[in-house]
C-alpha cells in the first residue's frame, strides 16, 4: 500500500483535544508564580512615586531597616548597569541610557518604583516602606502629548520630549526635544490634531494627486484610549539562589526567552538561571520576556540570603502592569466613487510614556497600508514622552488603532457616497500576496504570504445577514436606535527560524519539549498537534515537557504577534522531519536497505514493500542511544540556536532525540485578517447601549485547534470591544496623577458585555508560504471589533458624533443631543 | 480571609487579583453562598464552611461534574480566574439549578476573565450545569 | 515618610452578638471604634490605609441585626440584612418592588451576597480624589479637587447642591429607601431615635465630611417601611458604563399612587446627582393630579431645575431629565 509521504497531513491538527493544562485549571492546582512557597521566603513590597516626574532629594532607609521583621531594602544604586547585547545576527546592541530601570532616583510617572523592602511578612514589609524617610523635588511634567508639542510646552525627561529616529545609519534612536509653532495649533482649530513637524515619515505613490483626483476627501481626527493590560494575575514574582543558580517563578509569554533578557537586566550568564513558568494568567503583550521588575527579587533574594516574594498589588501592577499607547490620528483620506481608496494621508501622535519607544504609531502605517491598500500613502507619526506609565505592546499593537480611525471612516465614505459600507471594505481589501509598506530602500514594497479577506467579508456578511439587517427600515420611534457597522483588522502573524526539539523515548513515547510561554492560548500545546500528525501517533503517546528551564528546551518563539502557532508548528514540523529521516537510517541501519526504503507509520519504521518488515519507534530509540552520535543527541545541528545546543546536550542519551530549525521557505510577510460584523441598540434617553449580535470571520490559514482558535476570536474581539465601549484612563493634567486605578474605574468588560450572540467563522484556506498553513489568530481580532462596534454605533446615531474611544453613556447623551458634537477635554484621551 | 487560606493553610486555588472585591478571583462558597474571600475578615467566618476550588474534586480524585463539563468543552484560556467562576458558578446553582444561559451569565457576573472569552466559559459552565443535574 | 497605598493596618477586632453589647462597646471606644457591617467598603479603607481605626466592632454576629420582619404596618428590615436578601424577599418584592430591584442592581453578585442594605445606604462617597487619599474639603483640607481645580475631573460628580465638596451618593438602595419613605432607627448606649430616611442623608452644607448623621457611638439597627407606598406604581433605573460593579452615573427611584393614568401622589429621587438622595419636590408637584402621558415632558423638564454641570457632567443634566420622563411613563426599552 502506498504511504501518503507528504510533508504533513493534518489529522488531529484541525480537531479539538483537551489540552494537558486544562484539568490542573479547573481543580486549583494549576501553580503561578505567586502560587510557590520556599522555605523561609520573604516577602518584597514597593515604595513608588507620588509624583510625576521628580528626583529624590533626600533618602533614609535607617529607620525602616531597624524596623522588626525587615531584612533587606534595595535602592537603585544597586542595581546593575544594564549590559549591551548581540542580537541574534552577532550585532553589537548598545544598553540605552534611556531605557526603564527596576527601580529609580528620578521617577518619571506616579507609580514608578523607587525602593524594595523585603521582609518576613506583608505587614512588616508595609510598615517598612512607610517609615522610610523621602523627599523630592519635584520636576516639570507633562501628561498629554499635545501638551508637550506646544511651543514652550514641558518635556516629560530632562533631555526631551520625543523619540528621534537615528542621526546615522547604525546608530540608535534617542531622545531629543521636538516642538510646534503656535501657526500649527492655530490651523487645526480645536478638533483637529495640528500636524506640525514629525519625527518620522514614510511614503509611497502620490498621495497629493491622489487626494486631488477622489470624489471624496474626508478629514478626520480621531483618538484611540491608554489601556491597561490588566492580566487578571499581577507580575508578581518568587527568586532565591541555590548553589549559585538564580530561580525564579515568573509569569512569561515565553519561557526560554525570559532567561537571556534576565541575564542582561543582571549581567549574568543564562546558564547560571532557572526559570518555572508552568502557567501565566493572562498577559495580552504584558509579559514578552516577563518584565524589568522581576530582577527586584533576584537582587534581594541575594542579598537578604532568603528567597523573596514580590508579590505585585493591584495598585503597583496599573502603573508597571503596561498599557496600551493612546494614538492621537489625522486622517485625510480620498476616495473614488466607487469607494476605492485612492490617497491616505496619516498623521499620528503617540503618547509613548517616558521610556522605550513604543512600535504602535509605526505600525498603524504598516498595518493601515495592508489593511485598506491605498494607492498612495503618507504615514507620519511621532512618539511623544509623557509622564505616564510605560506602554508596551498590547494585543494587535498599532493595528487596534489603525482600524478605530480608519474603519470608521470608510463606512462614512459608503454613506457620502451612497454605497454599502461592506462594499467599501470589500473594494479596498487586501487580496492574495498583498503589498504593504512602508517602501523597502528601493521603493518597492513588501507583499503578504496570502490575504483572503475578500472572501472573509463574503461569509461573514452571508452568516450575519448583513444586507438583510441593511435592508430592515430604521427604529426611529421611542428611544432606541439600531446601527450595524462592519470592520476589517490585521496584524503579523507569523515569524519563522525557531528550533523544534523531541525525544523518542525507549518506551516508544513521544516527549515534546517547548520553550513556548503557557499564557491561555494553548499554543504550547497546539503546535505539537503537528508533531504526531507527522509522526503518525496518537495523541496519547506524547507529553509535553514545558514550563520549566531545568527541564531542556528549543529555542521558541515569545508568544505575542500571534506568531507562535506559525513559527512553532514550523519547528515542530522541522523536528518531525528529523525524527523520520533518523528512524529510517535506524532502520536501515538495523535491517538493512537504505533510509528511503523505509516509511513511518503506526508507531513503526518499516520497510516500504510488500513485507512491510520494521521496528517500533521504542526499539528504534534504543537503537539510538546504542548509535550515539547525532541519533541520541550527543551531536547536534549547528544551524540551532545555542539554547537549543545546551538542551540538546542535556538530553543526549535518552532516547531518539529529534532536533531542527525551521529552515522552511517563506516568501513574503505573514499577516492574519479578521472582518468583523457588529449590531447595537442604543438608548438615547440614557446613552446605554448593547451589542445584540456579532460576527467575526478569521482568515488565518489553517486552523489547529477549533476551540482555541475560537477562544482568541472571541476573546481577542472583546479586548477591542472594550476599547471602543468603556476602558480608559483618566488623568488629572494639573497634578500629574492618574485617577483611574482601580478596577471599577478603568471598566475592563465583565460577562455581560458580551455580545448577546456571537458567531464566528473561519475561511480557513492554508496559508502557502508555511508548510502546515497555519497563521495567528490572536490579534486581528481586536481592531476588526473595535472598529464594527463603533460603526454600528455612528450608523445608529449619525456621522460626526464621536472623535474619542471608548464611547460611553456621557458620549452617547452628546451625540443624541441635537447640535452638540464636542466633550471637554479637546483632543486628550485621558478624560 | 483569602490571605489565611492561600497563605496559612496552603489553598493556593482561589487568587488574589485585585484585593478589592472587584474581579471575584477569589471567590468561595461560605455556607453555600459565593463570596469574595479578600473582602471578609478570617474571624467573621468562624463556625462557617467554607468551601475553596481544592476541596471540589471528588475523595477519590476524580472530578466534580461541574469541572468534567467545564473540562471537555476547554472552558477557560490562562485559567486564573477559573476557580473563582468554577466556585460563583457552584453557589449560584445551588439557588438555580437548570438556569439559562443568561440566566448563569448574570449568576456569574461578579467575576471577571481577562481572556475574556466569555462565550466558551458560558458554554463550559452550562455543560457543567447539564452533568450536575444528571448527577 | 512615604505613603503607602496598600495594606491593612492591624486594629482590635470586637464581635459583640448583641446590640446592646455593640452599643456599650461603642460608647466606651467613642470614636477610635468603626462599624463593620458587610465590610465591603469598610475594609477596602483599611487597606488603602485612608481609615485607620483603633477598633473594629464587627456586627456579624449579631442576629437580632439581621432579617425580615412585619411589625404593625411597618415592613422592617434589619440594618444587616444582606443586599441579596432584600432584593429576593417575597414581601419586599410584591409590596416594595422598589427597593427589591435597586438592592439587585447593586455592584455584582458576591458584594449582593455580603454587603448589607445599612452598608450600603451608609457608605462613603467614591469621589476619585478623596478615595485617593487627596486633601479634599472632605477630607478635612481647604479645596474640592474635581470642582473647583480648572483641570479636575468630575465626569461622575454632582450637579446638584454643590456647596464646595462635588461628591455624590453612590448608593443605589438610598433614593429607593427616600422614595419609601422609609423610617431608620439609630441607636446609642441609652439612646433610640427614629428618622426619616431623608433625614439621615446630609449635603456639604450640613457636613462636609460626612454623608449621614451617623456619630460616634451610634448603630443603624433598622430601616422600617411604612405601608404608606405599599404595592405603589414604582420605577427603578440605573445608568452606568459597566452593567456589573459600577456605581451609578445616575439613578432614579420613584413612586407614583395612580388612579388609572392619573397620578395621585408620587415620589422622584434621584441618585448621584448630589451628595445625598435628591428629591425632586417640583416635579412631584407638577405630576400630581395630571395623567402620566400629558405631564411627561413638562415635568420632566423641571428635573434638572437648578443643575449646575461641572466640566465633564453636563450628561447628568440630560440623564435627570431622561430618567423622570422614563419614571412618568413607566417603561425601559433598552
Amino acid at each position: 500500500m502506498p504511504q501518503n509521504d507528504t510533508l504533513f497531513t493534518p489529522k488531529l491538527t484541525g480537531c479539538n483535544y483537551t489540552t494537558p493544562d486544562q484539568r490542573a485549571k479547573l481543580t486549583g492546582t494549576a501553580r503561578y508564580a505567586e502560587d510557590f512557597r520556599a522555605e523561609g521566603m520573604l516577602i518584597c513590597k514597593l515604595l513608588t512615586s507620588p509624583l510625576p516626574h521628580a528626583k529624590v532629594k533626600h533618602l533614609d532607609i535607617s529607620a525602616a531597616l531597624a524596623m522588626p521583621g525587615v531584612r533587606a531594602i534595595l535602592t537603585a544604586d544597586e542595581l546593575p548597569q544594564p549590559a549591551d547585547s548581540a542580537s541574534d545576527s552577532g550585532a553589537m546592541i548598545k544598553a540605552s541610557p534611556w531605557s526603564e530601570r527596576a527601580l529609580t532616583m528620578e521617577p518619571h510617572y506616579q507609580g514608578e518604583p523607587i525602593v524594595a523592602v523585603a521582609a518576613t511578612d506583608e505587614a512588616a514589609a508595609t510598615a517598612a516602606l512607610e517609615a522610610i524617610d523621602i523627599t523630592f523635588e519635584p520636576l516639570p511634567f507633562v501628561i498629554d502629548p499635545l501638551d508637550s508639542l506646544r511651543p514652550g510646552g514641558p518635556n516629560a525627561r530632562t533631555n526631551g520630549n520625543v523619540w528621534l529616529p537615528p542621526g546615522k545609519p547604525g546608530e540608535q534612536p534617542c531622545i531629543g526635544e521636538l516642538k510646534w509653532t503656535a501657526t500649527d495649533f492655530e490651523t487645526a482649530g480645536r478638533e483637529r490634531l495640528p500636524m506640525g513637524k514629525t519625527a518620522a515619515e514614510w511614503s509611497y505613490g502620490d498621495v497629493v494627486t491622489g487626494l486631488s483626483q477622489a470624489a471624496l476627501v474626508l478629514d478626520e481626527t480621531f483618538v484611540t484610549p491608554n489601556v491597561s493590560h490588566q492580566a487578571l494575575e499581577t507580575r508578581s514574582t518568587l527568586a532565591w539562589w541555590e548553589n549559585g543558580k538564580l530561580h525564579l517563578t515568573v509569569g512569561t509569554q515565553g519561557t526560554i526567552q525570559t532567561v537571556p533578557a534576565i541575564a542582561k537586566w543582571l549581567n549574568m550568564s543564562v546558564d547560571d538561571i532557572v526559570l518555572i513558568s508552568e502557567y501565566t494568567g493572562g498577559a495580552f503583550g504584558g509579559k514578552i520576556t516577563a518584565s524589568v521588575a522581576v530582577i527586584i527579587p533576584a537582587l534581594l533574594a541575594k542579598k537578604a540570603q532568603a528567597p523573596v516574594m514580590l508579590r505585585v498589588s493591584r495598585a503597583d501592577e496599573q502603573s508597571i502592569g503596561r498599557a496600551r499607547p493612546s494614538l492621537i490620528g489625522r486622517m485625510q483620506a480620498g476616495f473614488s466613487k466607487e469607494g476605492r481608496l485612492l490617497g491616505l494621508d496619516l498623521f499620528v501622535i503617540m503618547d509613548n510614556g517616558p521610556y522605550e519607544q513604543q512600535g504602535d504609531a509605526a505600525t498603524a502605517g504598516r498595518m493601515g497600508s495592508l489593511l485598506y491598500q491605498p494607492k498612495a500613502m503618507r504615514w507620519r507619526g511621532t512618539a511623544v514622552l509623557t509622564n505616564t506609565p510605560t506602554r508596551g505592546p498590547q494585543t494587535a499593537p498599532g493595528g487596534l488603532q489603525v482600524s478605530a480611525m480608519l474603519g470608521p471612516i470608510l463606512a462614512k465614505a459608503a454613506r457620502r457616497l451612497n454605497l454599502d459600507p461592506l462594499a467599501v471594505c470589500r473594494i479596498n481589501a487586501p487580496e492574495g500576496r498583498a503589498p504593504v509598506g512602508p517602501p523597502k530602500a528601493d521603493g518597492s514594497l513588501n507583499a503578504a504570504t496570502s490575504a483572503f479577506v475578500k472572501e472573509a467579508l463574503d461569509r461573514g456578511a452571508e452568516t450575519f445577514g448583513w444586507q438583510a439587517r441593511r435592508a430592515r427600515p430604521a427604529l426611529t420611534k421611542g428611544s432606541v436606535r439600531r446601527g450595524i457597522g462592519v470592520a476589517t483588522g490585521c496584524f503579523v502573524a507569523g515569524t519563522i527560524g525557531f528550533d523544534g526539539l523531541f525525544v523518542i523515548t525507549p518506551e516508544g513515547r513521544l516527549r515534546l519539549h517547548t520553550g513556548i510561554g503557557n499564557l491561555g492560548n494553548e499554543s504550547f500545546s497546539d503546535v505539537q498537534r503537528v508533531v504526531a500528525d507527522a509522526m503518525d501517533v496518537p495523541w496519547e503517546v506524547c507529553e509535553i515537557a514545558w514550563g520549566n528551564t531545568a527541564k531542556p528546551m528549543p529555542w521558541s518563539c515569545v508568544s505575542g504577534g500571534s506568531q507562535t502557532i506559525h513559527a512553532m508548528s514550523r519547528a515542530a514540523l522541522a523536528a518531525s522531519l528529523d525524527a523520520r529521516q533518523k528512524l529510517k537510517e535506524i532502520a536501515a541501519k538495523t535491517l538493512g536497505g537504505k533510509a528511503e526504503d523505509y516509511n513511518i507509520g503506526d508507531q513503526r519504521v518499516f520497510r516500504n514493500d510488500s513485507s512491510q518488515a520494521g521496528i517500533s519507534f521504542a526499539e528504534a530509540a534504543g537503537r539510538a542511544i546504542k548509535l550515539g552520535g547525532v541519533y541520541d543527541g550527543h551531536e547536534c545541528p549547528a544551524d540551532v540556536n545555542k539554547m537549543t545546543k545546551t538542551s540538546v546536550a542535556a538530553l543526549a542519551g535518552q532516547g531518539l532525540v529529534a532536533v531542527a530549525r525551521d529552515n522552511f521557505p517563506r516568501d513574503g510577510q505573514t499577516y492574519s485578517h479578521v472582518a468583523s460584523f457588529a449590531e447595537v441598540e442604543v438608548d438615547i434617553e440614557t446613552g446605554m447601549y448593547r451589542i445584540v449580535d456579532f460576527h467575526a470571520e478569521a482568515d488565518a490559514g489553517l486552523m489547529v485547534h477549533p476551540r482555541a482558535f475560537a477562544g482568541q476570536l472571541a476573546g481577542r474581539s472583546m479586548l477591542g470591544i472594550g476599547h471602543a465601549t468603556m476602558q480608559k484612563w483618566f488623568y488629572d493634567n494639573q497634578h500629574g496623577a492618574p485617577l483611574s486605578k482601580r478596577f471599577y474605574q478603568t471598566r475592563p468588560p465583565t460577562v455581560l458585555c458580551f455580545p448577546e450572540k456571537f458567531t464566528w467563522g473561519s475561511v480557513g484556506i492554508p496559508d502557502p508560504q508555511t508548510p502546515v498553513g497555519a497563521r495567528g489568530i490572536g490579534e486581528p481580532p481586536t481592531g476588526a471589533a473595535c472598529a464594527a462596534v463603533l460603526c454600528a454605533l455612528t450608523d445608529a446615531l449619525g456621522d460626526d458624533k464621536f472623535f474619542r474611544a471608548p464611547v460611553m453613556v456621557d458620549a452617547i447623551l452628546a451625540a443624541s443631543e441635537p447640535g452638540t458634537r464636542a466633550l471637554p477635554g479637546g483632543l486628550s484621551a485621558n478624560v | 480571609m483569602a490571605q489565611t487560606l492561600r497563605g496559612k493553610l496552603g489553598l493556593t486555588g482561589l487568587k488574589i487579583g485585585c484585593d478589592r472585591g472587584e474581579c471575584g478571583a477569589c471567590t468561595v462558597l461560605i455556607d453555600d453562598v459565593p463570596q469574595y474571600a479578600c473582602s471578609i475578615l478570617t474571624q467573621s467566618v468562624r463556625g462557617k464552611n467554607i468551601l475553596t476550588i481544592e476541596g471540589l474534586a471528588r475523595s477519590d480524585g476524580g472530578l466534580h461534574p461541574l469541572q468534567q463539563g467545564v473540562l471537555e468543552e476547554q472552558g477557560f484560556q490562562c485559567g486564573y480566574c477559573a476557580p473563582g467562576f468554577l466556585m460563583a458558578t457552584l453557589g449560584y446553582l445551588k439557588t438555580k439549578p437548570e438556569p439559562t444561559r443568561q440566566e448563569l451569565a448574570h449568576g456569574v457576573s461578579g467575576n471577571l476573565c481577562r481572556c475574556q472569552d466569555y462565550d466558551k466559559i458560558l458554554t463550559a459552565l452550562m455543560r457543567g450545569a447539564e452533568y450536575m443535574k444528571k448527577g | 515618610m512615604a505613603i503607602i497605598r496598600d495594606g491593612m493596618p492591624p486594629f482590635d477586632l470586637y464581635q459583640p452578638t448583641s446590640v446592646e453589647d455593640a452599643l456599650s462597646l461603642a460608647d466606651r471606644l467613642g470614636s477610635d471604634a468603626w462599624m463593620l457591617a458587610g465590610g465591603l467598603d469598610s475594609l477596602e479603607r483599611f487597606k488603602d490605609r485612608l481609615k485607620r481605626p483603633k477598633a473594629v466592632i464587627d456586627l456579624g454576629r449579631i442576629d437580632e441585626l439581621r432579617g425580615v420582619r412585619q411589625e404593625g404596618v411597618d415592613l422592617v428590615i434589619g440594618s444587616m440584612t444582606t443586599l441579596t436578601e432584600v432584593s429576593l424577599h417575597p414581601e419586599i418584592r410584591a409590596r416594595f418592588a422598589l427597593l427589591a430591584e435597586a438592592a439587585g442592581q447593586v455592584a455584582s453578585p458576591q458584594i449582593r451576597n455580603q454587603g448589607t442594605l445599612g452598608g450600603n445606604i451608609s457608605q462613603d462617597t467614591r469621589c476619585w480624589y478623596y478615595r485617593d487619599g487627596w486633601n479634599c474639603y472632605r477630607a478635612g483640607g481647604g479645596t474640592c479637587y474635581a470642582g473647583e481645580s480648572p483641570e479636575g475631573q468630575n465626569r461622575e460628580h454632582a450637579i446638584f447642591g454643590v456647596e464646595g465638596c462635588a461628591a455624590v451618593s453612590p448608593s443605589d438602595t438610598a433614593p429607593a429607601l427616600v422614595a419609601l419613605e422609609a423610617r431608620l432607627v439609630i441607636k446609642k448606649a441609652g439612646g433610640r431615635r427614629e428618622i426619616a430616611a431623608e433625614d439621615f442623608f446630609i449635603g456639604p452644607e450640613n457636613d462636609i465630611t460626612r454623608l449621614n448623621v451617623l456619630g460616634p457611638g451610634e448603630l443603624l439597627t433598622e430601616i422600617r417601611l411604612p405601608a404608606t407606598w405599599a404595592g405603589a406604581t414604582f420605577y427603578f433605573e440605573k445608568v452606568r458604563d459597566r452593567p456589573v460593579w459600577d456605581f451609578p452615573l445616575v439613578n432614579i427611584a420613584a413612586a407614583m399612587q395612580l388612579s388609572e393614568d392619573r397620578i395621585d401622589r408620587a415620589r422622584f429621587v434621584l441618585g448621584a446627582v448630589a451628595a445625598l438622595p435628591w428629591r425632586l419636590p417640583r416635579v412631584e408637584a407638577a405630576v400630581a393630579g395630571n395623567l402620566r402621558n400629558a405631564v411627561a415632558d413638562s415635568a420632566s423638564r423641571l428635573a434638572a431645575e437648578g443643575a449646575v454641570p461641572l466640566a465633564h457632567n453636563g450628561y447628568k443634566v440630560a440623564l435627570a431629565r431622561n430618567l423622570v420622563k422614563r419614571a412618568i411613563l413607566g417603561k425601559k426599552e433598552a
